[in-house]
C-alpha cells in the first residue's frame, strides 16, 4: 500500500512530475554521452599511444627508463625468455626492439635520426608499419637495408637505392658507424617521426650499436590488456631486480596518464553540474510537494501513522522520481550512444589534419560501456537518496498540529 | 457503564504568545461507554484543545487524561502514535481524505498500518462504507465524491479501526443541511447500534439536538454539563 500510495502521490500534479523526471533524463544522457565520449577518446588516446610508443608492458634495464641511453640496454638472453615464455597463455605476443639516437647523412647533408632496429613481423602487428610504405618495400628479418620516414628522406634528398649513411654512439660508447641501402620509405603524420626515423631490421640495428643480442625495450603485449599490473609483477618476480625492470604503459607514459586524469576530472566535473542542477530540480519539486501536503501529513500523523512510515512514504517517492529518470535516461542514452558509435562524428579540416598528426582517427569516437551507464544511474540513485533522507528528516521534524491546521 | 476516558484538573496553557493562554483550566470530565457528547461553546473556548489533549495530540500543562487506566499525558510520542492508532477515531471538519487512495482503500488505510490481515481489512472496509451508505462507491476517489459522502468515508475510517472512541472536530460544519443530518443519522445509528462513544465538538445546532450530552466550555473551563434522553 506504501508503495502503490507512493506511487500514486507522485502522479498527483502529472507535468510537474513530468518535467522533473524530464530534467533527470536529459541529465542523465548528457552526462552519459558526454562520458561515454570521454571514455572513447581516452581509449582511442591510449591504443594509439601504446602503439606507437610503448605497447602495454615492457621489460627494459633496470636504469633505462631514468636514463635511456645504448649503455642501458638489456641482454635478451635466455632468462628473459625463459621468464616470458612462462606467461606464454597470457602473453599475445613480444615486440624486441633497440633503438638510439644517430646522425643520418648523405654526402654533405646531416639529419638527427631515431635509428630502431625491429623484427618486422613483430613490429607490424602493433603498429602496422609496412601498411605506411610509400615507397619500396619493408625489409624481412634477415634483410640488411634500412626503411626511413618520408619526411627524413625528402630532407636528405635519399631514394630507394641510395646509400644512407649513420654515425652515431652505440653501447659502450663505442662508435656506431654504418652503410645501409635505403629499400623503403615510410610516411608518419606526426612531424617529429616523419623527419627522423629509420629502421633497420632488427640484428643490422645491433650490429650497427655494437650491442649484440641487446635490446632497449622488450615490449609485450598482452591477451587481456586489464591484467597488466599482475602480470608486470609476476614478471617482474621472475627477473633479477638489479638488472631488469618491468614497467606498464602508465609507468612509462606518467605524462599521459596525468593528461588522461586531468581529462576525467575535468568530465567528470561537467557531468556532475548537470547532476547539481537536477538534484535541485527534483529537491524543489520534493520540497514543493511536501509543502503543498503539510495539512495531510498532519492529519496521517494525527490518526496513527508512525513517523518512519510517512518518511518511507517520501523517501519512495523521492526514489521512484530518480528511478523513472534514470530508466528513461538509459532507454534513451544507450540508442544514442549505439548511434554515434557506429557513425561517429567526424572531423573535418584543420581539426582532422590534427588528430591525424598524432595517428588518431578524426572522429567523436564514443563507446558504450556498461560501467558508464551504471555509474552514471548510481549517481542519480545517490541523489534522489540523499534528497530522500532530506525529505525524510523533514517528515520526521513535522509538528502534528500546526501541519494539520495548515 | 465503563469510564472510557477521565480527565483530572486538566489544564493547558500556551506560553509561546505575547500574553499566557489558559485554554483549559481545570477540567474534571468522565466519558462513559457509547456516549454521544457534543462539546460546545463559543470559538476561543477550548473545544479543540480539549479535543487534542484527550486525543494525545497535545500535552496538557498540568493534570491527567486517564484512558484504558492509563495517563496518556505521560507517554512517550513514539507510544502515542500506537495509543492513537489503537485506541482513538478521528473525524476532522475538512474530511482529510487521502485524495489518491479510493473510499476503500482510505477506509483500509488506518487498517493497514494496525497490520491487520488484508482479507479482514476489505471486509472491514466494505462493511463499513456499507454501513455510511457509501458501497457503491467503493473505489471512487474523494474528488468524485461529494463533500457529505467524503465525511461519510472519513466517518467510516474513523470507525473501521474499532476505536475505544471518536473524536470528531466540527465534522458537519462545511456541509449542506441535508448531507450533515444524512451524517448525523449515521453517527447516532452507529453510536447506538455498535455502543461507540462519540465525543464531537461542535457550533452546530443539528449536532448538539442530536447530543445525548452537552458539554458548555466557557474560556476553557466547564460551564456546563448537561445530559439529554434523545431517541
Amino acid at each position: 500500500m506504501f508503495f502503490i500510495l507512493a506511487w500514486r502521490n507522485i502522479w498527483r500534479n502529472k507535468r510537474r512530475t513530468l518535467i522533473t523526471v524530464s530534467s533527470v533524463l536529459f541529465a542523465y544522457v548528457l552526462a552519459t554521452a558526454l562520458l561515454s565520449f570521454a571514455e572513447g577518446f581516452q581509449r582511442q588516446l591510449k591504443e594509439t599511444m601504446i602503439r606507437q610508443e610503448t605497447g602495454y608492458l615492457q621489460i627494459q634495464d633496470a636504469y633505462y627508463f631514468d636514463e635511456p641511453s645504448l649503455d642501458h640496454t638489456l641482454e635478451y638472453g635466455d632468462n628473459v625468455k625463459q621468464a616470458v615464455a612462462e606467461f606464454d597463455e597470457e602473453i599475445d605476443y613480444v615486440v624486441p626492439r633497440i633503438q638510439g639516437f644517430s646522425l643520418a647523412a648523405k654526402e654533405m647533408s646531416t639529419r638527427p635520426a631515431m635509428v630502431t632496429g625491429i623484427l618486422p613481423g613483430q613490429e607490424n602487428k602493433i603498429r602496422n608499419l609496412s601498411g605506411n610504405m610509400v615507397r619500396g618495400e619493408m625489409f624481412s628479418e634477415d634483410d640488411d637495408f634500412a626503411v626511413i620516414a618520408k619526411g627524413l628522406a625528402d630532407l636528405l634528398k635519399l631514394d630507394i637505392g641510395d646509400t644512407l649513411i649513420l654515425i652515431g654512439q652505440g653501447y659502450q660508447a663505442v662508435t656506431a658507424t654504418g652503410m645501409f641501402e635505403v629499400g623503403g620509405i615510410i610516411e608518419f603524420q606526426l612531424p617529429e617521426q616523419n623527419n627522423t626515423a629509420v629502421f633497420l631490421p632488427l640484428k643490422e640495428a645491433q650490429w650497427y650499436f655494437a650491442a649484440d643480442n641487446r635490446l632497449t625495450n622488450l615490449i609485450i603485449m598482452p591477451a587481456d590488456p586489464d591484467q597488466i599490473n599482475r602480470l608486470a609483477s609476476e614478471l617482474q618476480s621472475r627477473l633479477d631486480d638489479e638488472w631488469y625492470t618491468a614497467k606498464t604503459w602508465k609507468e612509462l607514459m606518467p605524462d599521459m596518464v596525468g593528461l588522461m586524469q586531468m581529462q576525467n576530472t575535468v568530465y567528470t566535473g561537467i557531468a556532475w553540474i548537470f547532476y547539481i542542477i537536477v538534484g535541485f530540480g527534483i529537491f524543489g519539486t520534493i520540497l514543493t510537494m511536501l509543502y503543498e501536503r503539510m495539512q495531510e501529513f498532519g492529519i496521517l500523523l494525527s490518526i496513527g501513522m508512525k513517523r518512519i512510515q510517512l518518511g518511507i512514504i517520501g523517501l519512495i517517492e523521492t526514489i521512484l522520481i530518480g528511478l523513472l529518470g534514470t530508466t528513461a535516461g538509459v532507454l534513451t542514452a544507450l540508442p544514442i550512444v549505439y548511434i554515434f558509435q557506429q557513425f561517429p562524428i567526424k572531423f573535418t579540416g584543420e581539426m582532422a589534419e590534427y588528430i591525424l598528426r598524432f595517428g588518431m582517427e578524426p572522429v567523436f569516437p564514443f563507446v558504450i560501456d556498461k560501467h558508464i551507464f551504471i555509474n552514471q544511474a548510481y549517481t542519480v540513485f545517490g541523489i534522489t537518496l540523499l534528497i530522500g533522507l532530506y525529505t525524510m528528516r523533514k517528515m520526521y521534524s513535522i509538528q502534528i498540529l500546526e501541519a494539520a491546521k495548515n | 457503564m465503563q469510564t472510557v476516558i477521565k480527565t483530572e484538573s486538566l489544564s493547558k496553557t500556551y506560553t509561546n504568545t505575547a500574553v499566557p493562554v489558559h485554554a483549559l483550566k481545570d477540567v474534571n470530565l468522565e466519558f462513559k461507554q457509547g456516549e454521544f457528547t457534543a462539546i460546545v461553546g463559543p470559538s476561543g473556548s477550548g473545544k479543540t484543545t480539549f479535543l487534542n489533549v484527550i486525543g494525545g495530540l497535545d500535552k496538557p500543562t498540568e493534570g491527567k487524561v486517564v484512558i484504558d487506566d492509563v495517563d496518556i499525558a505521560t507517554m512517550k510520542e513514539s507510544q502515542l502514535f500506537d495509543f492513537r492508532l489503537r485506541h482513538i477515531g478521528f473525524v476532522f471538519q475538512a474530511y482529510n481524505l487521502i485524495p489518491v487512495l479510493t473510499a476503500v482503500e482510505n477506509v483500509s488505510f488506518i487498517m493497514l498500518l494496525q497490520k491487520k490481515p488484508k482479507k479482514e481489512m476489505e471486509q472491514r472496509a466494505r462493511e463499513m462504507l456499507d454501513q455510511v451508505g457509501l458501497s457503491e462507491k467503493l473505489h471512487v476517489r474523494p474528488s468524485q465524491l461529494s463533500g457529505g459522502q467524503q465525511q461519510r468515508v472519513a466517518v467510516a475510517r474513523a470507525l473501521a479501526s474499532k476505536p475505544d472512541f471518536v473524536l470528531a472536530d466540527e465534522p458537519t460544519a462545511n456541509l449542506d443541511t441535508e448531507s450533515a443530518f444524512n451524517l448525523l443519522d449515521i453517527m447516532a445509528r452507529l453510536n447506538k447500534e455498535e455502543n461507540i462513544t462519540l465525543i464531537f465538538s461542535t457550533h452546530d445546532q443539528r449536532v448538539i439536538d442530536r447530543a445525548k450530552r452537552v458539554i458548555t466550555l466557557v474560556d476553557g473551563a466547564v460551564d456546563k454539563d448537561e445530559h439529554f434522553k434523545r431517541n
